[in-house]
């Protein structure tokens, strides 16, 4: 799959933030934008929709710790039932330690790992960099191209309004 | 009252009104009832009204001058934590825990006094010549004198400290001066160093020490951990109540402060709910009957459901609702979570006073209504006039910008 693409290099956050906005005000179709850090407020600059990785992470904190408390309960009082100190065989208090630290494991990892799916991010993966600078100094907004009724000019003037650096085109 | 005060007086007309009315209760209740009261029913039934009345009027006041006095004392933390990290987001409404320092000095002369009034209540005053149990230090350390003099160097320790920090930033309003952000550094380390070790010793001192051969090494953390929470929930209802349209932090308290405070909201509730576990599950653990009779009280019989309601409010609903990230950010939800947590609070303290003084049944009356009165009332009208609504913001704070433009996200 290859499309045209305008890459915009720019100097400095406060410039990308506000022809990220505009761009995206313009109706352009951002492809995305590289950053050598976070930068806050690009989310909505870009117009993206909230994550749903907190649903990922809840579904699995919630499998891990309500998961664990049954294999506890499923382990120390039904399958081999074990006298611990006198205790009752089903203590809810002794099996949420081992719950409580499931939970955040599976979140953790859960999390994580769906993020690297999403991603499509494995071990060995070649990346093909959009700009060595990305990881310096510069930021790059990547707009698509693909649209008939593209116009680069116009595009240029509107990138030319917040002090972009360079523009180059691409085929992604 | 002087122009730098935020409400006129005929919006305070009612608060005076309801702090006055309560109090009058609890006085006439305390002056004039009957310490037991019930009401004869005819064949061998009575209706138990109230009983040990006294002491049912001084629990509800120890409850609520420590409510109080932590909700005082956190702003001071806060004010303190957030020096030390360096942090600088919370300099726009940086206004609203300095008030609550402000507010120290009276909430620990309040608190000093409840002490004062009836401290013969603790059970180590009537025996404390080698009751059963006792061991040589805390005999000494619990001498009603020494005792007296230590509650007293604890709230002048941090009336002192909290109001060399409030001071510092407010000279630093008209002069711009960084300097005194860096002396407020240093303060800050001394301050939470003293506060850790004073904090503790004073819960223990004045909770704990209700129950004399009971003993927690959590204590100390565990009122740490619901004093922070109770805090928080007050920022939070200060700031909202505080930005919206013509009042001082109009536009200043923004969504981003509200949604940081949510986060650490959300987290200290976690954590009270790991503290409360904690303590509760060693002793459940080693089973040791001289530190099993705090929760034998509260865990059995009609305790019980009491306990229940306090995890529901502290931890069960602030941690749901505060989950989704658009929550943190809406004023109405963050409003209504912190009222939750604040009840919490109380029920929290009530929960660890009133079965130590009282010890009988969960009692839920006039008396309790009232003293909460008192404290809504008092407090707000305290916190009121301890904000300065002549200079809202620090304006001169070199992190100001840098918090009006803060991004939370």
């Amino acid at each position: 799959m290859s499309e045209r693409v305008i890459l915009a290099h720019f100097e400095h956050e406060d410039d990308l933030l506000a022809a990220t906005n505009a761009v995206r005000l313009e109706g352009l179709q951002i492809v995305d934008v590289f950053t050598p850090y976070a930068v806050h407020g690009l989310d909505k600059a870009m117009g993206l929709k909230p994550s749903r990785l907190t649903w990922v992470c809840f579904v699995c904190g919630m499998v891990g710790g309500l998961g664990m408390l049954w294999f506890e309960h499923w382990s120390a009082s039904i399958s081999w039932a074990i006298n611990v100190g006198g205790k009752p065989w089903n203590s809810l208090p002794s099996d949420v330690p081992v719950a409580f630290e499931a939970a955040i494991l599976l979140a953790g990892f859960g999390s994580v790992f769906a993020l690297f799916a999403v991603c499509k991010l494995y071990p060995g993966k070649h990346i093909r960099m959009i700009s060595p600078r990305v990881t310096d100094d510069q930021f790059v907004l990547v707009i698509n191209e693909a649209n008939a009724s593209f116009d680069l000019s116009a595009v240029q003037d509107l990138l030319h309004k917040y002090d972009v650096v360079a523009i180059e085109e691409k085929l992604l | 009252m002087n122009d730098t005060s935020l409400s006129t007086k005929e919006q305070r007309k009612p608060l005076v009104y309801l702090v006055a009315a309560s109090a009058l209760v609890l006085l006439c209740g305390a002056a004039f009832a009957p310490d037991h009261l019930e009401i004869n029913l005819g064949e061998n039934s009575t209706w138990v009204l109230w009983d040990q009345l006294r002491l049912r009027i001084w629990s509800n006041l120890f409850v609520v001058a420590f409510f109080l006095l932590t909700i005082a004392l956190g702003g001071t933390l806060f004010i303190a934590l957030t020096y030390i990290s360096g942090a600088g987001w919370h300099v726009a409404f940086r206004r609203i825990p300095e008030s609550l320092a402000k507010a120290l000095p009276v909430a620990g002369i309040f608190m000093l006094l409840v002490l004062g009034l009836r401290f013969q209540e603790y059970g180590w005053h009537h025996d404390w010549h080698g009751g059963p149990g006792t061991f040589w230090f805390k005999e000494l350390w619990l001498t009603p004198w020494f005792w007296m003099i230590r509650s007293v160097a604890y709230v002048v320790v941090w009336s002192l400290l909290g109001k060399m920090l409030v001071s510092r930033s407010l000279k630093q309003d008209e002069s711009g001066d960084t300097k005194l952000s860096d002396s407020n550094v240093g303060l800050s380390a001394l301050f939470l160093a003293v506060y850790a070790v004073t904090f503790s010793l004073a819960c223990v001192d004045w909770i704990m020490a209700l129950d004399p051969l009971w003993f927690s090494t959590i204590w100390g953390v565990y009122n740490f951990s619901g004093m922070i929470q109770a805090t928080l929930a007050v920022i939070i209802i200060l700031g909202l109540l505080l930005r919206v349209q013509g009042r001082p932090l109009h536009g200043v308290f923004t969504d981003e402060h509200l949604h940081d405070l949510g986060r650490l909201m959300i987290g200290f509730s976690c954590f009270w709910m790991y503290i409360w576990f904690s303590q509760y599950m060693l002793i459940w653990y080693t089973n040791i009957p001289e530190e099993t009779s705090y929760f034998i009280i509260r865990t059995h019989g009609s305790w019980g459901p009491v306990v229940v309601v306090s995890i529901i409010l502290n931890w069960v609903i602030p941690f749901f609702v505060l989950l989704p990230q658009p929550a943190k950010r809406s004023s109405g939800i963050m409003m209504k979570v912190a009222i939750v947590v604040l009840i919490g609070r109380w029920v929290d303290l009530y929960v660890m006073i009133f079965p130590s003084t009282l010890i009988s049944k969960p009692v839920f009356g006039i008396w309790e209504i009232a003293s909460i009165c008192c404290l809504v009332g008092a407090g707000t009208l305290l916190i009121l006039r301890c904000f300065d609504a002549k200079n809202p913001v620090p304006a001169k704070d070199p992190y100001l910008k840098e918090s009006l433009h803060y991004h939370a996200n």
